[in-house]
C-alpha cells in the first residue's frame, strides 16, 4: 500500500492493557497552568523507567474547567492500578500542589478511585477543609500562596491502551524531524490519547532485550541507519533517519484515531518531503492483546489515494 | 403509576403528624386504602379519608393541600416526590434518606432536622431549627440540599453536620450554633450570636454580620478558587448570591472557644 508515495509496510503495533486517569489542572493564567501540567508530566515518557507515562492532553478554555480558569489536561497511566494510585498522588503532590495558583480535579468519573486530595490532604496539617458536594468532595489545604484546591479522588479505567506507534521511515534527518512534527501536530487533536516521549517524538526506539546481562531493551539496531550492513536492517537503502511515535490511550479506539491522524498527517507531505515508509514495532504479536494493522488503519484513506494516483501501490 | 392527591375537607383544628405518608407508602394502594390509613390528630388515631379527600393525581408526586398544623410532611422520605400546596408545620422533611419535598409556603419548626440525603425547596419562610438535630440526637442534617425562598427561623443549621443550606432571606439569631460540618449560605441579613460553638463547616454571607458569637478570628480578604469551583459545581449556590461569585471573601475562622476551624465567609 502507498499513500502519496509513502509506503504503508504491512506490519502492526502490538500494544497494551494500562490503568489510566485524567486530571484536569488549572491556574490562574494559562502559562502556569501550563507549567504545572508540563511538571507534572515530567520524566514520564515509558513506564521502564519512569513507572508511568504522562503527557498533556489540550488546553481547556477557562469554561471547560470546573472553576472557570485556564486549564490543561493531563492522561497519566501506569501498568496496574496499584502502580497509578501510587503514582498520581506523588506527582500531584510534588508538581501541582507545590505550582503558583494551581488546583488539580478528576477529568474522569467512575471506575476504580484514584486518590489525588485523600493522598495530599494531610499537607494541610490538621488545618485542611473538605467540603462535599453532591457525592464529590473537594479538599482545601492550606499553602502559603492562598489554597491548594483538589477533588478528592479521580475516576479511572483499567482498559487503557498504551505502546501503541509507528515508525516514520525518511531520506534524511530533517525529513524524519518534519514528518514527526507534522504528525504530533495532528495527533494533538485526537481526545484521550496522548503521546509521552519528549515533543510527542521517540528517536531512541528500541527492541526487547540485550547482549548485556540484566538490560530489558536496548536500541532497535535493525532501524539504525548507521548500522545498516552490520545487522539484518529493515530499512531500505534511500532511508537515512527514523523516527518513532509511540501512543498511549484512554482506549483501543483512541490509539487508532490517534494513529491514523498521525500516519495521514505524515503521508500527506509525502515522498516529495522526504518520507520513504511508514512502519511499526511489534513483538510478533505474541506480548500484546491489542494489535493496530498499519494497513487497515489507513484502508479508507489509503484506498481513495491509490484510485487517484493511479495504483502505484 | 400516577400518585394521590390529597385535598384537605377543612383547616385543621389540631396538630396532624403525616410522618410516613410517602409516595413509597401509598403505591399500590387503592384511593380507598389511602382513605383508611391512620394518622394522629393531636392524640387521635383517625382515618386520612376523613380530612383529606384522596384523588389520583396527574403526575407521580403525591400532592398535598397546605396547613400550617400538617407536621412531619415528608419525613422519612426516601425516594419519590412531595408537593405541598401550601404552608407545613413542624418536622417537615425530618430524616428524609431521598426524594424531593416541595412547599409552596412556609414551613414550622425543625425543618429538615435530621435530613440525610434528597432536596426540600421551601418557597416561604422556615421557622427554628431547621436542619439541626432531632430530639435526642447528636447530630443535625447530615447531607442533601435545603432551598428556602424567604426567612429563616432561630438557630438555623444548629449541629449541622453536612449537606448544603440555602437561605434567600435573613437568618434569625444563633444561626450555626454547634455547627459540626456542611455549608449554609444566606443571602439576607444575619441574625445575632451567630457561630456559637461551631466547629468546622461553612457559614456563606452576601451582607456583613452586624455581630458574631465571641471567638471568631478575622483572617483578612482572600480570593478562594474554592469558592469558584463551588458557584460552578452547585449552580443554585450562584444564583442564591446574584448569578455568581467573585471568588473574594473576608474570612473569620471559628469559633476558637471550642477550638472550632470553621469559616464564615463574607463574599465580596
Amino acid at each position: 500500500m502507498k499513500i502519496n508515495g509513502v509506503e504503508i509496510r504491512d506490519s502492526f503495533a502490538e500494544a497494551f492493557p494500562m490503568a489510566g486517569t485524567r486530571l484536569i489542572i488549572t491556574a490562574d493564567t494559562p502559562r502556569w497552568a501550563r507549567t504545572a501540567a508540563t511538571s507534572m508530566t515530567g520524566f514520564a515518557t515509558s513506564v521502564i523507567g519512569c513507572g508511568c507515562e504522562a503527557a498533556i492532553e489540550r488546553e481547556l478554555a477557562p469554561s471547560e474547567t470546573p472553576d472557570g480558569r485556564p486549564g490543561i489536561s493531563v492522561l497519566i497511566f501506569a501498568m496496574s492500578l496499584k502502580d497509578l494510585k501510587k503514582i498520581v498522588p506523588l506527582r500531584v503532590g510534588q508538581c501541582v500542589l507545590t505550582s503558583p495558583t494551581s488546583a488539580c480535579y478528576a477529568g474522569l468519573q467512575g471506575g476504580p478511585a484514584i486518590p489525588i486530595g485523600r493522598a495530599l490532604r494531610y499537607f494541610g496539617d490538621g488545618h485542611q477543609v473538605s467540603k462535599k458536594i453532591e457525592d464529590q468532595r473537594i479538599w482545601r489545604v492550606p499553602v502559603m500562596e492562598g489554597e491548594f484546591v483538589c477533588d478528592e479522588i479521580s475516576g479511572s479505567v483499567t482498559s487503557a491502551v498504551g505502546g501503541g506507534n509507528f515508525l516514520i521511515l525518511a531520506r534524511d534527518r530533517p525529513a524524519a524531524l518534519a514528518a514527526a512534527e507534522a504528525a504530533v501536530d495532528a495527533m494533538a487533536q485526537v481526545e484521550g490519547a496522548v503521546l509521552p516521549f519528549p515533543g510527542g517524538v521517540v528517536r531512541s526506539g528500541s527492541k526487547v532485550g540485550s547482549k548485556y546481562a540484566g538490560l530489558i531493551a536496548s536500541s532497535n539496531d535493525a532501524y539504525c541507519p548507521t548500522l545498516r550492513g552490520l545487522v539484518p536492517s529493515a530499512l531500505p537503502p534511500e532511508v537515512g533517519s527514523v523516527m518513532e511515535i509511540v501512543i498511549d490511550g484512554l482506549g483501543e479506539a483512541e490509539v487508532a484515531a490517534s494513529m491514523r491522524a498521525g500516519i495521514a498527517a505524515v503521508c500527506e507531505l509525502g515522498a516529495d518531503a522526504g518520507v520513504v515508509a511508514v512502519d511499526a514495532g511489534n513483538y510478533g504479536g505474541n506480548l500484546g492483546p491489542f494489535h493496530f494493522k498499519l494497513r487497515a488503519l489507513m484502508a479508507p484513506a489509503g484506498l481513495a489515494k491509490e484510485t487517484l494516483e493511479g495504483g502505484q501501490a | 403509576m400516577s400518585g394521590y392527591r390529597l385535598k384537605l375537607r377543612a383547616p385543621l383544628d389540631a396538630r396532624l403528624d403525616l410522618t410516613g405518608i410517602t409516595p413509597a407508602a401509598l403505591a399500590g394502594l387503592s384511593s380507598d386504602a389511602v382513605a383508611r390509613k391512620d394518622v394522629f390528630l393531636g392524640a387521635q388515631r383517625v382515618a386520612l379519608g376523613e380530612l383529606f379527600e384522596v384523588s389520583s393525581g396527574a403526575s407521580d408526586a403525591l400532592v398535598v393541600s397546605g396547613d400550617p398544623r400538617l407536621d412531619g410532611v415528608g419525613a422519612d422520605l426516601g425516594a419519590g416526590e412531595i408537593l405541598v400546596e401550601g404552608p407545613v408545620g413542624a418536622d417537615a422533611g425530618a430524616r428524609m434518606t431521598g426524594g424531593r419535598l416541595v412547599v409552596r409556603g412556609d414551613a414550622g419548626d425543625g425543618l429538615a432536622a435530621g435530613l440525610v440525603a434528597g432536596r426540600i425547596e421551601v418557597a416561604g419562610d422556615a421557622g427554628a431549627g431547621l436542619g439541626s438535630a432531632l430530639p435526642g440526637e447528636r447530630l443535625g442534617m447530615r447531607g442533601g440540599v435545603v432551598q428556602v425562598g424567604g426567612n429563616a427561623g432561630l438557630r438555623l443549621a444548629e449541629r449541622l453536620r453536612g449537606g448544603l443550606v440555602l437561605v434567600a432571606g435573613d437568618a434569625g439569631a444563633g444561626a450555626a450554633t454547634d455547627l459540626i460540618a456542611g455549608t449554609v449560605a444566606i443571602a439576607g441579613r444575619l441574625g445575632p450570636d451567630a457561630g456559637r460553638g461551631m466547629r468546622r463547616g461553612s457559614l456563606l454571607l452576601a451582607q456583613a454580620p452586624a455581630s458574631l458569637a465571641p471567638g471568631f478570628a478575622d483572617t483578612g480578604s482572600h480570593d478562594l478558587v474554592a469558592l469558584l469551583l463551588m458557584a460552578r459545581r452547585v449552580p443554585e449556590l450562584a444564583a442564591l448570591f446574584g448569578g455568581g461569585v467573585s471568588g473574594r471573601a473576608q474570612r473569620f475562622a471559628g469559633n476558637r472557644l471550642v477550638g472550632g476551624e470553621g469559616e464564615i465567609l463574607l463574599l465580596q
